[in-house]
């Protein structure tokens, strides 16, 4: 494998740079586990040099994207830093300035920009969101409850004797039955292929540039990221936005039964809206009914294009799927889709609805979201604000995501059809933002700099 | 136009704004004072409000969804001439409407062709677009904005803030349709025109 100082002179050169793998921090690059569960920890700093001791001693099991598949650990340890932990851990001033300002603002500070208005709002959150003493995120993923242990453990004997290191959150998550989110549908089926960063799934779309989504490396602009200095804790960075999402399934049943007059329409209306159905079939390989086979096929059901799918008579405009991954939907408008990607780490959180239940059982259940990429502005604060929460893009005026938009009742949701397009009334909101945070993904090196701060 | 209420506060504020008019048109041409206490008489009800205005990124004035953007660029030196020649050719001519988001845009020479006015409305945000707008039409804006002083090209990084330092927000500004897009209009107008057909038919 290359590494970076080997490569400098073939920066120039049109074949593409090796990612160092072994500097990366797995989270970024590979999907969790199958099954999996896992636990988030938000740490809150008190003192420089203990969150620096913390930081030397968790260091060892932070896992790298090599060894994703071999893992040393019984579990992932990912760990990322929001800018107010980095100025407790002492990074030095002029490395902190030189962070682009969405990420020294907060994500709660962006709120306008992201439509995190009404219930969404960032005073509607969960302690410690969108406070400052969110200073530390911990991922962990394993495959079993035994595994998960053992990680929370080496986690815990991090600080355990650290007085000024404090847990301020803790969250549990978990599969679902059958690799579903809390909606029933199947989940986390699409990421965008990361050039260099090992075989492509099957499918029509092209590899996007490592510079999107890791620091050090060329981006679709054929720029390499310059912020933040200096490069050593920069390299094999990124920046990754956590979002908390609560699921209001009773309610997406509630409102299906409400429009449908049939099983087979609800189940249609449901897929209009996603752009998938349950089994994760897309609905533009399978227009009328479910396809099964299609949906658990790895090397078809992201095999799509939306090129003979213009008018939406398949896949609304609107649905989920092809707002957030427009693919070539958008090709005849100024817009240069591929700025516009993040890799998506999702999981499920609290148990599943049982089937058929319409009414609220007041248990928290949803999913918490790893946005990943090195430019929050023109990738996730782009698509949550242009494309998730407008409808403008597809000659949709105001409409918004059908189902994570920030809809308060008064939602409405177009589906093409001929000769009469259909047009669904009074959407609630189905999904809430419990919280976010943007932070830090720094790659391995870049946290030994960290840790070997001077105050 | 309906009559509304006015709250104290308000009631004060658009005192105070008729008071300062009266002691600044004191000494104003005679059918200047005249015109104002005609309008001050048939302003009852308050009208001298905000009427809605929000600020669109870091300058420039939004309504609804509609935003301006007003900029005086310094005309670097042999500019002129080719910003004349380049408008004229109109070969960036189609630029705006493949944006998709462009209501009008004009530029004027000021100055003794020293400086030029590039004025425009269009809709949300530019500022998310502009590395959109780098990809896709790089050309058509460089082509023009290259005899601008110091203008360091889209691709830079620096544009964002080459733009805001010679970008001024409007006085006033008025939109008839603030809540209407380009993509808004281009659909009503197809709505429209299947109407009247429609009409015509079962007529």
């Amino acid at each position: 494998m290359l590494s970076i100082t080997e490569s400098v002179g073939e920066t120039l050169s049109t074949r593409s740079l090796a990612l160092e793998t072994s500097d990366i921090q797995a989270t970024v690059l590979r999907p969790r586990p199958k099954p999996y569960c896992g636990e988030y920890v938000v740490l809150r700093i008190g003192d420089a040099e203990q969150g620096r001791e913390m930081l030397r001693r968790i260091l060892p099991h932070v896992a790298p994207a090599d060894e994703w598949w071999v893992p040393s650990l019984p579990g992932w340890l990912g760990i990322a830093f929001t800018f107010e932990g980095l100025k407790a851990l002492g990074v030095p001033q002029t490395s902190l300035d030189s962070f682009p300002i969405e990420f020294r603002q907060g994500m709660a500070a962006r709120a306008a920009i992201l439509h995190d208005l009404g219930a969404n709002a960032p005073a509607n959150w969960e302690y410690p969101f969108g406070t400052p003493d969110v200073h530390v995120a911990l991922s962990i993923y394993a495959q079993n409850n035994q595994n998960l242990q053992q990680v929370l453990d080496l986690a815990r004997k991090s600080h355990h004797d650290l007085g000024q290191i404090s847990v301020v959150y803790r969250m549990q998550f978990g599969e679902l039955p059958e690799g579903r989110n809390p909606f029933g549908f199947k989940d986390g089926l699409h990421n965008p292929h990361v050039e260099g960063s090992g075989p492509a799934e099957s499918g029509k779309e092209e590899s996007i540039k490592p510079g999107e989504f890791v620091m050090g490396y060329p981006d679709e602009r054929g720029e390499t990221a310059d912020a933040p200095i200096p490069a050593e804790l920069r390299n094999n960075g990124t920046f990754v936005a956590i979002r908390k999402f609560h699921m209001d399934v009773a309610a997406f049943r509630r409102y299906l039964r409400a429009q449908a007059s049939s099983r087979e329409e609800e189940e249609l209306i449901a897929a209009k809206m996603v752009g998938r159905w349950r089994s994760g079939a897309p609905l533009v390989l399978a227009p009328d009914r479910d396809d099964p086979a299609l949906g658990t096929d790895g090397n078809r059901n992201n095999d799509f294009s939306y090129a003979d799918d213009m008018k939406g008579l398949k896949c609304p405009f609107s649905a989920h799927i092809r707002r957030v991954n427009p693919r070539d939907a958008l090709k005849n408008d100024i817009v240069a889709v591929n700025l516009h990607h993040f890799l998506r780490r999702g999981t499920n959180y609290g148990p599943p609805l049982p089937e058929g239940v319409l009414e609220d059982d007041g248990v928290e259940r949803g999913g918490v979201f790893l946005l990943i990429g090195v430019y929050l502005h023109r990738q996730f604060e782009f698509i949550q604000s242009q494309w998730v929460t407008d409808g403008n893009f597809i000659g949709h005026g105001t409409e918004q995501d059908p189902l994570i938009g920030n809809n308060d009742g008064e939602g409405v949701f177009t589906i093409p059809r001929a000769p009469v397009r259909r047009r669904l009334q009074g959407l609630p909101r189905f999904v809430s933002v419990r919280g976010g945070e943007y932070c830090f993904m720094p790659g391995l090196r870049a946290l030994r700099w960290i840790a070997a701060l001077n105050s | 136009m309906t009559t509304k209420t006015l709250t104290r506060p308000q009631a004060d504020v658009t005192e105070k704004k008729i008071q300062k008019l009266r002691e600044l048109y004191a000494d104003a041409p005679e059918l200047g004072r005249v015109a104002l206490e005609n309008l001050i008489d048939s302003m009852k009800g308050g009208i001298i409000s905000e009427q809605g205005t929000s600020s669109a990124g870091r300058v420039g004035a939004r309504r609804g969804k509609v935003s301006e953007l007003t900029i005086v660029f310094p005309v670097a030196k042999g500019g002129a001439k080719r910003l004349r020649a380049v408008l004229d050719a109109g070969i960036n001519v189609d630029a705006p409407d493949r944006v998709g988001s462009v209501h009008d845009m004009r530029y004027v020479f000021l100055d003794n062709d020293t400086r030029i006015l590039f004025a425009t409305t269009y809709d949300g945000e530019w500022d998310p677009y502009v590395d959109d707008f780098a990809t896709h039409i790089a050309d058509e804006l460089d082509v023009v904005f290259c005899n601008c002083e110091g203008w360091p090209g889209v691709r830079s990084p620096a544009v964002k803030d080459y733009i805001a330092k010679y970008q001024l927000t409007a006085n006033s500004w008025y939109v008839a349709r603030p809540d209407l897009t380009v993509r808004d209009v281009r659909r009503l107008e197809k709505i429209g025109a299947a109407a009247e057909e429609f009409l015509d038919k079962i007529q």
